[in-house]
């Protein structure tokens, strides 16, 4: 049986052979091996291609963090932006050229600490832009400290004695923001993923996927894949993600189902 | 023949039609023929009461400046006026209501404070707009009527503009308002013909086009418009939102958009994402604002993307003083932010260049792909001159961007190093030319990089780039007939106005004075300041500041010591304090 | 303690003297004078040389305003005082103003005084008490060639003067009540009648008895046994007290404010001085009338006196008040003609 980060090194591998990288190949990803941000890319890759967007009419507009990065390795348009400030970076692209497929990216710390602010803001004009918050409740640029996501009694360096601050949800911020798209992924699946992100695309609004996903290298104890395999389960066959409440409830007491959460009609 | 150069004030309560007043004496003057430039104060609370102060000079020549004395006061509210008499000239003329609703204790009355110099001239305002109209509410026009006979201004102009402004409202309105006019008009010539001086006359400007009471701010919006602006982002801040909310009127009207964002941030990150798109967007705050925005706007210089940013100054530190003008952003819009991030900035010094400025602002962003920062204040967003409305050109509003050669396709190197520092831009929608910007610093195909000797070529080829901007900044301007000066005072923004006036009075005395405005703040035409500069023997910088700003940015170009006229009282410098400044730093003594 | 506030009604020499002395004697109060002139002091003797263009304005206003900043008097031009009430120590300016004061002295002189015949006509002749009056004169002087002046008083002697230097054509009509409140003898209007005809001035017999207004602004005059067509007519019937505003103040009124020998009104720290003032004389145990400048100003300087708690008389000599009609007057000025 092949071990996790055997299972994701050759998805690395597969990637790398895509020619994905063909415009930047001097880049070497600074992911670590057995990153989650892998999955995600390769399920963003594959929702672009599947629905035959044209890459330079595909603009990637990043934060700062690991997920930053992901302009990098993308091969459409980028802008890499600084710390929280991708949403409003990425409205100014998609008002400017609607014709545009503009994606905002970035991590927890990014999105929900510095740049919380703008999600409701973001949700509330209902651009029509895609939001991938890459969700691994840790800053793994700067080593590792807690996140708004991390649960309480976190332990690193910054909180030896472990957290005390209550995590931010942000499937239940999005709803709560009234946005018209919300999807709750897992980076250890990839198809789901993009098929997913293909339904946000085509949504004419404001679509924001938030996406488990592990730190291998400094998160030992939350969310590892291990435990990220054992939580996460795809929603009921007969979820329903057209009813506002229904979604509100499931997301109350449910952090684990996975899939299409609402979607404004 | 006797030059005209009056400051009027009208002081008020808000509610007594000061402002408005003030608005039809500009609008009257400046159809007689005259110069006008007038600032107007504010009640700070929003609603409720406050003072409502309006200041208007005006003159038979060009005026870019207020002064700090008042010939002319009107008294709607005594109480309120009681402040503006530390203002009066020796000889001012004061109106006011000779009966007021209720006696007014004389620790509380106007005349008292008044000196015998002065005309201290009671006309029963409230009685007679009340007889003449049925209502006292047309007492400020009761007002003016008074005050036009007095001075010898043609009453039709004022009917014209009173005519225009309350005809809307409907005949009866247009008629109360006309005959409470009318009324003090009456009641000058007959009560108070011993006072009424000779008619004034306006300066020969024959069959010129017409002239407009434009504000600074109206005109950096209409010039963002004119300009082919497609996108403000902003955020509420005084004294900036008007620019904002004219634009939310206008720009939809041509397709464009004015989104209010959550704040500053996202504002200028809007902005900059916009112009990375290709399109022309803007956004307009103050000193609080402007701090928020400097992380982006250094990532602005970093991935070379252009930005256009108003910051209409006003008292600081913080929050300072949201309603009073300062110039104290200078430093913080040249250097600041993180690191070595070299932008434009470039500063108007009065409304026709607030307008032309604005325009110009976002070729020149396209061109060096830049943020580009447009200085204004307070006194310069809010005071109207009326001039000839500015229009762009062809010229000035072109396309400034640099495209790549299509033959670059596929091997595209988005910061190519080039000659000029100016690398072609794609921009996205573009085949072939696929590039990510960031704010890392990064090697000629965009891709990250922290070598030593990337990050120096880097960082030279940014800087090298906005210096060639000096190219297409507007240079230093000297007044003074060139040579060699005893005194050389430099201005910018709108203390300009006052050094100009003040180092024309110089000359008038026979000093030796010359005078230069620098509205290019970085890249600064060192070399052209410098050269003026040497030909001074003394050189005085007034600025709004604190510790001299533009003082410290061009000290070192000169090799004496500069004197430096710092003022923070947020109101602009008049003319004759630099004067006195110049006379004392000649040793000529006081006025 | 609230400061002392020391008023002084009018502008005029009794005023000005009452005011420097009031700063002398208390260098600490408040001092304000009060005038209903928009202009400085000027000496009203002084304007028939104005219209004759002999003298500018600027020329006539003396002192300047320094004379006040020097003794911090606050001088307020141009209001007129409207009321007021003694008992509660406030005077009411014309535009509502409420002025408190511990002292007062009232020094508003006179104003020319036109004869109750001749008051229907009183919009058709000029008078001369003001500057504002004079520049009038000059101003339709320069389109008339004949003039009327009727009464006689010794302003308009000093009118004649300059009339004839501006080369007018003057008809003069003497009227016995002129020179108010003395009644001139006959034998002394013989005397001044003949010194004018001598200088060319055509002296009318007989009174005035009405103006007619005749077309291009031309008047005439119908005297008992005459008529003549003339461009201006003046009126010179002297100087009555100025104290209308005074009706309902509660002080003592004939014709002018009457007040004991220190100059008092009957009310605590109201006194009077000047032209304005009719004063007691405990000899005659009757009231006289000051006319005159150096009487107006030193009149001023005692009530200022008596205001600062000194006990000075007003006294003249009996025998240089002269009586007629029931009132006494003494004058300080006479004029050489």
């Amino acid at each position: 049986m092949k071990t996790p980060g055997k299972v994701l090194a050759d998805k690395v591998k597969r990637i790398k052979d895509s020619k994905l990288f063909s415009v930047r190949s001097e880049a070497l990803p600074t992911w670590c091996p057995g990153c989650g941000y892998f999955g995600i890319h390769y399920g963003i890759n594959n929702a672009i291609q599947g629905l035959g967007l044209d890459h330079h009419r595909v603009v990637v507009v990043s934060g700062i963090g690991c997920a930053g990065r992901y302009p990098f390795f993308s091969n459409t348009y980028g802008l890499h932006t600084v710390h929280g400030r991708a949403l409003p970076v990425a409205t100014g692209v998609k008002l400017a050229n609607p014709e545009l497929t503009v994606f905002a990216v970035g991590g927890d710390g990014d999105g929900l600490g510095i740049g919380g602010g703008h999600i409701p803001h973001t949700a509330r004009r209902d651009i029509n832009i895609n939001y991938v918050l890459f969700d691994n409740s840790i800053y793994g640029l700067t080593k590792g400290q807690p996140s708004p996501s991390s649960p309480v009694g976190f332990k690193t360096k910054a909180s030896p004695a472990g957290t005390t601050d209550q995590p931010l949800n942000a499937t239940l911020m999005a709803l709560a923001y009234r946005a018209g798209f919300v999807a709750r992924l897992f980076a250890g699946d990839p198809e789901g993923i993009a098929a997913a992100l293909k339904e946000g695309i085509r949504h004419q609004g404001f679509s924001f996927f938030h996406v488990y996903t592990s730190c291998v290298t400094f998160d030992k104890q939350f969310k590892t894949w291990e435990n990220l395999k054992k939580r996460v389960r795809p929603l009921p066959g007969d979820y329903d993600p057209g009813d506002y409440k229904k979604a509100m409830d499931l997301v109350l007491s449910d952090d684990d189902s996975m899939g299409i959460i609402y979607r404004r009609s | 023949m006797g030059r005209v150069d009056l400051t009027i004030e009208i002081c008020g309560m808000s509610g007594d039609g000061t402002i408005a007043a003030g608005g039809l004496l500009n609008l009257a003057v400046s159809k007689a023929g005259f110069s006008v430039l007038a600032f107007d104060s504010y009640p700070a609370e929003i609603r409720g009461f406050g003072r409502c102060v309006t200041r208007s000079r005006f003159s038979d020549q060009e005026l870019k400046a207020l002064t700090d004395s008042t010939d002319v006061l009107i008294s709607l509210d005594d109480e309120q006026s009681l402040s503006r008499v530390p203002f009066l000239s020796a000889g001012a003329v004061v109106l006011f209501d000779s009966n007021p609703p209720t006696p007014v204790e004389e620790a509380k009355s106007l005349a008292a404070r008044l000196s015998p110099g002065m005309a201290v001239l009671g006309v029963p305002f409230r009685d007679l707009a009340t007889r003449a109209s049925g209502s006292p509410r047309g007492r400020n026009l009761t007002a003016l009527g008074a005050l036009a006979v007095i001075l010898g201004l043609p009453e039709e102009h004022f009917e014209e503009v009173i005519t225009a402004k309350f005809r809307p409202k409907g005949e009866k309105v247009l008629e109360a308002n006309l005959k409470s006019f009318r009324a003090g008009c009456d009641h000058a010539r007959r009560e108070l013909a011993g006072r009424i001086r000779e008619p004034l006359r306006p300066p020969a400007r024959g069959e010129g086009p017409e002239r407009v009471m434009l504000s600074g701010n109206l005109a950096i919006a209409q010039g963002a418009l004119d300009a082919g602006l497609r996108s403000y982002y902003g955020y509420p801040i005084t004294p900036a939102t008007p620019i904002m909310e004219y634009l939310a009127k206008k720009l939809p009207e041509k397709g464009g958009r004015v989104v209010q964002m959550e704040d500053e941030i996202s504002s200028i990150g809007a902005v900059l994402g916009s112009f990375f798109a290709g399109s022309r967007a803007m956004t307009a705050t103050s000193g609080p604002g402007f701090a928020l925005m400097t992380e982006l706007i250094t990532h602005g210089v970093m991935s070379e993307t252009p930005a256009v940013i108003i910051d209409a100054q006003r008292g600081g530190p913080a929050t300072g003083l949201p309603t009073k003008t300062e110039q104290s952003d200078l430093t913080a819009a040249v250097f600041g932010g993180p690191g070595d991030s070299p932008r434009i900035v470039i500063a108007p010094t009065d409304v026709t260049e607030c307008y032309r400025y604005t325009v110009k602002s976002f070729q020149l962003a396209e061109k060096y792909q830049t943020p580009v920062i447009v200085l204004s204040d307070f006194y310069l967003d809010n005071r109207v001159e009326n001039v000839v409305m500015p229009r762009a050109t062809e010229e000035e509003t072109a396309d400034g961007n640099l495209y790549p050669d299509p033959a670059e396709a596929g091997r595209y190197r988005r910061f190519r190093l080039t000659e000029t520092g100016i690398s072609p831009r794609a921009i996205p929608g573009t085949e072939g030319f696929l590039f990510a910007a960031t704010g890392l610093e990064h090697n000629e195909r965009g891709i990250p990089n922290y070598d030593p000797d990337n990050h120096q070529k880097m960082s030279s080829k940014r800087l090298a780039k906005i210096q060639s901007a000096l190219a297409d900044l507007e240079e230093p301007v000297e007044t003074g007939g060139g040579g060699e000066y005893d005194l050389g005072a430099v201005g910018w923004g709108s203390t300009w106005g006052s050094v100009q006036e003040a180092v024309d009075r110089a000359r008038e005395e026979g000093l030796k004075v010359g005078a230069l405005k620098v509205t290019s703040l970085y890249p600064l035409h060192a070399d052209l300041v410098r050269s003026f500069m040497d030909r001074c023997a003394e050189v005085l910088i007034p600025e709004l500041n604190l510790e001299g700003q533009l003082a410290t940015l061009i000290g070192h170009l000169f090799c004496g010591d500069l004197h430096r006229l710092n003022r923070v009282t947020g109101v602009p410098i008049a003319p004759a304090v630099i004067l006195d400044k110049i006379r004392e730093i000649l040793g000529k003594g006081q006025r | 303690m609230a400061e002392k506030h020391l008023v002084v009604i009018g502008n005029g020499p009794a005023g000005r003297e009452a005011a420097a002395f009031l700063r002398e004697a208390d260098p600490d109060s408040r001092i304000t004078i009060i005038s209903r002139e928009h202009r400085g002091h000027y000496q009203p003797r002084l304007l028939p040389r104005l219209i004759a263009g002999q003298m500018e304005a600027e020329e006539l206003v003396r002192p300047g305003f320094d004379f006040y900043e020097e003794r911090g008097i606050r001088l307020r031009l141009g209001q007129e005082v409207a009321g007021l009430d003694p008992e509660r120590k406030v005077v009411v300016l014309g535009h509502r103003e409420i002025i408190p004061f511990s002292g007062l002295i009232i020094a508003v002189g006179g104003r020319p005084r036109i004869p109750e015949p001749l008051l229907v006509f009183k919009d058709l002749m000029l008078t001369l008490k003001t500057m504002g009056q004079a520049l009038v004169w000059q101003e339709r002087l320069a389109e008339v060639e004949e003039v009327l002046i009727v009464g006689g008083d010794l302003t308009s002697l000093a009118l004649v003067k300059a009339l004839l230097a501006l080369g007018k054509r003057i008809f003069f009509v003497f009227c016995q009540e002129a020179f108010w409140p003395l009644r001139c003898t006959p034998e002394l209007l013989e005397g001044a009648a003949a010194r004018l005809r001598a200088r060319g001035v055509e002296v009318l017999e007989g009174r005035l008895r009405s103006l007619i207004q005749k077309p291009e602004g031309r008047l005439e005059a119908v005297l008992d046994r005459t008529r003549i067509q003339v461009g201006l007519v003046g009126a010179f019937f002297g100087l009555v007290p100025d104290v209308g505003f005074l009706a309902r103040s509660g002080l003592q009124i004939e014709r002018g404010i009457l007040v004991d020998q220190h100059l008092n009104t009957g009310f605590e720290g109201v006194y009077a001085a000047g032209d304005c003032a009719q004063v007691f004389h405990p000899d005659l145990r009757d009231y006289w009338v000051s006319i005159g400048v150096d009487n107006a100003s030193r009149l001023g300087r005692i009530a200022a006196a008596n205001l600062m708690g000194g006990a000075e008389r007003a006294l003249v000599k009996p025998e240089s008040i002269f009586s007629d009609q029931g009132v006494k007057a003494n004058t300080s000025w006479w004029m050489e003609f």
